[in-house]
């Protein structure tokens, strides 16, 4: 009897040696793995970078979590796949991040190819109230030209947008707006001066 | 007899237990005293993220890939080690790659702060440089008849450098590199044509002097004589070698050309004469001085251009070069004809009539005088 109770101990403890080595939660691994990419694909690396390389850092750290568990005796897989689930989450949050500001930058983009367009049309009128001195009417022909690359930016901009290219737009657009506002501000500041005369 | 084996075998299990025991107890010795890659392993993931932030994967991209590399080495690895037994496990290399990836993470954070301040110290260089070739352009070269592209690739210029700024200004140092070299070659491209076509002008000068000399000594003795200064854009009126009157003169687009044929928008430069005066109804433009355009030169010079195939066998050589009205519009709008203002043509036909020398050159003054000194 007391030698079969020593056998059956024995036997346990051999088994809980074994059967305690958990599995490393690959599926967990790949749903993460899949989702940060999926989050790129989306462009967040581009419109939420930081929002980005957070992930990012916190996909490396819940690898090394992985392999801590896997150094140990018994391994214990929790606070790899708690975190792994955490950055789940966090990937499915960044991707709406970078899709609300992809919706956003779009939204910028186009309100300052608009702005921009209204200017242009203001110069061109302004430009029939300036003074058209000697020096008056060679600055209104280099104004012209002026408002005419801005012209050419819009276009320009346009394409990069329909291409989706929103930040290579939106820095463009950006030159266009100032262009064509300090355009307004010379124009106005001669009219004034006319006026003052 | 089965008393005795039983006993026998419960000493055999207590043996193999106790065997076990011990070497589960020199296992877990021998383990513990393992050194795992944990902390190298975070330090050198935090030091790739400070590199990171310090845009060492655009500034210093080949250490920061190299960090990246040894750190997955070291992931890679330290995985391949535990999978062996647990006993036989060396994360060595593991902690030396976690290590190494660790100190190129920090090279490269070092080497992209030196970069990026490099890439913006140059980049403020180069926007000083820039502007100071887009204000050459405005001072010297703006008036100048040059040709669409070369004109284009000014404005263009001017907004690769407002676009270079913007991204220099949100950190794109790169993006801001690549806009500003690609406004360097648009500005210089449109200041090399615009010096070189006055340079070319230019080579007639010594010719211009002379005419110019001959003009005012021509002047002594009470004579009036007008000479027009294409480049200055002004007419001046000279008696006993001095300038008595001068006026704002506009010219046709193809100022700078001499006039060789029927419709080149270009103003004569030479000797010339006024052949007659035309009042208000007989011009359209206020008032004008007819002048004898072509000369026995022009005439010389168009027989010759057309022998050599330079001027098409059916141009003619034009005439009706007239000095009227109608100018103060502030750039080069006639036909080839010196355009006044009517306030002004009125005071010179006052002044001259018919038989009055005029004499159109490119400029009275030489290049360094006209350019001011400036290096272009």
């Amino acid at each position: 009897m007391k030698s079969k109770l020593i056998i059956a101990i024995a036997a346990m403890g051999v088994a809980v040696l074994f059967s305690s080595c958990a599995k490393v939660p690959q599926t967990e691994i790949d749903a993460a793995t899949a989702s940060i990419q999926e989050v790129k694909d989306a462009g967040a690396d581009l419109y939420v970078p930081e929002a980005y390389q957070a992930l990012v850092d916190s996909m490396k750290s819940a690898n090394e979590k992985v392999e801590v568990a896997k150094a140990k005796w018994f391994p214990n897989y929790t606070k790899a796949k708690d975190q792994l689930a955490v950055i789940s989450q966090m990937a499915v949050d960044t991707k709406a991040k970078s899709e609300t500001r992809k919706v956003e930058l779009q939204a910028e983009v186009e309100a300052m190819i608009a702005e921009v367009k209204t200017l242009n049309e203001e110069n061109t009128a302004l430009i029939a109230k300036a003074p058209r001195g000697k020096e008056g009417a060679a600055a209104l022909e280099a104004i012209k030209s002026d408002i005419a690359v801005t012209e050419t930016t819009v276009t320009e901009v346009e394409a990069l947008l329909a291409n989706g290219d929103l930040i290579g737009s939106n820095d463009k657009i950006k030159a266009a707006q100032e262009k064509a506002t300090a355009i307004k501000a010379e124009l106005e500041e001669a009219i004034a001066k006319k006026g003052g005369r | 007899m089965v008393r005795g084996r039983k006993k026998k075998i419960t000493w055999i299990i207590i043996a193999l237990l106790s065997v076990f025991f011990v070497a589960g107890t020199i296992s877990v010795f021998i383990v513990s005293q393992k050194v795992l890659p944990t902390d190298d392993l975070r330090l050198a993931r935090e030091a790739l993220t400070v590199a990171k932030d310090a845009g060492a994967d655009l500034y210093a991209e080949k250490l920061y890939k190299e960090s990246v590399q040894m750190y997955d080495s070291a992931m890679v690895n330290w995985s391949r080690e535990n999978s062996e037994f647990i006993l036989f496990r060396d994360y060595t290399r593991v902690i030396n790659f976690a290590k190494s990836s660790k100190e190129k993470a920090e090279e490269a954070e070092e080497a992209s702060i030196k970069k990026a301040a490099n890439l913006s110290q140059n980049a403020e260089a180069a926007f000083v440089s820039l502007e100071k070739k887009i204000e050459l352009y405005r001072r010297l070269f703006k008036d100048l008849p040059l040709s669409k592209s070369v004109f284009d690739a000014h404005n263009k210029s001017k907004m690769l450098l407002s676009e270079s700024k913007i991204a220099h200004e949100s950190g794109k140092l790169k993006d801001a590199e690549i806009l500003f070299k690609k406004a360097e070659i648009y500005i210089n491209h449109a200041n090399h044509a615009a010096s070189k076509m006055l340079r070319d002008y230019f080579n007639d000068y010594s010719n211009w002097n002379n005419l110019a000399n001959n003009a005012i000594s021509a002047s002594h003795g009470g004579n009036k004589v007008i000479l027009v200064d294409k480049v200055a854009h002004i007419l001046y009126v000279y008696q006993s070698g001095k300038a008595i009157r001068s006026y704002e003169a506009e010219f046709g687009p193809n100022w700078m050309a001499h006039k060789e044929r029927t419709g080149d928008k270009a103003t004569p430069e030479g000797n010339y004469h006024v052949t007659s005066e035309k009042v208000r109804g007989n011009t359209i433009y206020h008032k004008a001085l007819l002048l004898d355009y072509p000369n026995d030169e022009d005439r010389r010079r168009f027989a010759l251009n057309k022998k050599k195939g330079l001027i098409s066998r059916n141009a003619g050589i034009g005439s009706l070069i007239e000095i009227h009205g109608n100018g103060g519009k502030g750039f080069n709008w006639t036909s080839g004809c010196i355009g006044l203002r009517d306030r002004d043509i009125d005071d010179l036909c006052r002044l001259v009539g018919s038989g009055t020398r005029v004499t159109i050159v490119g400029s009275i003054e030489p290049l360094s005088v006209v350019t001011k000194g400036l290096d272009f």
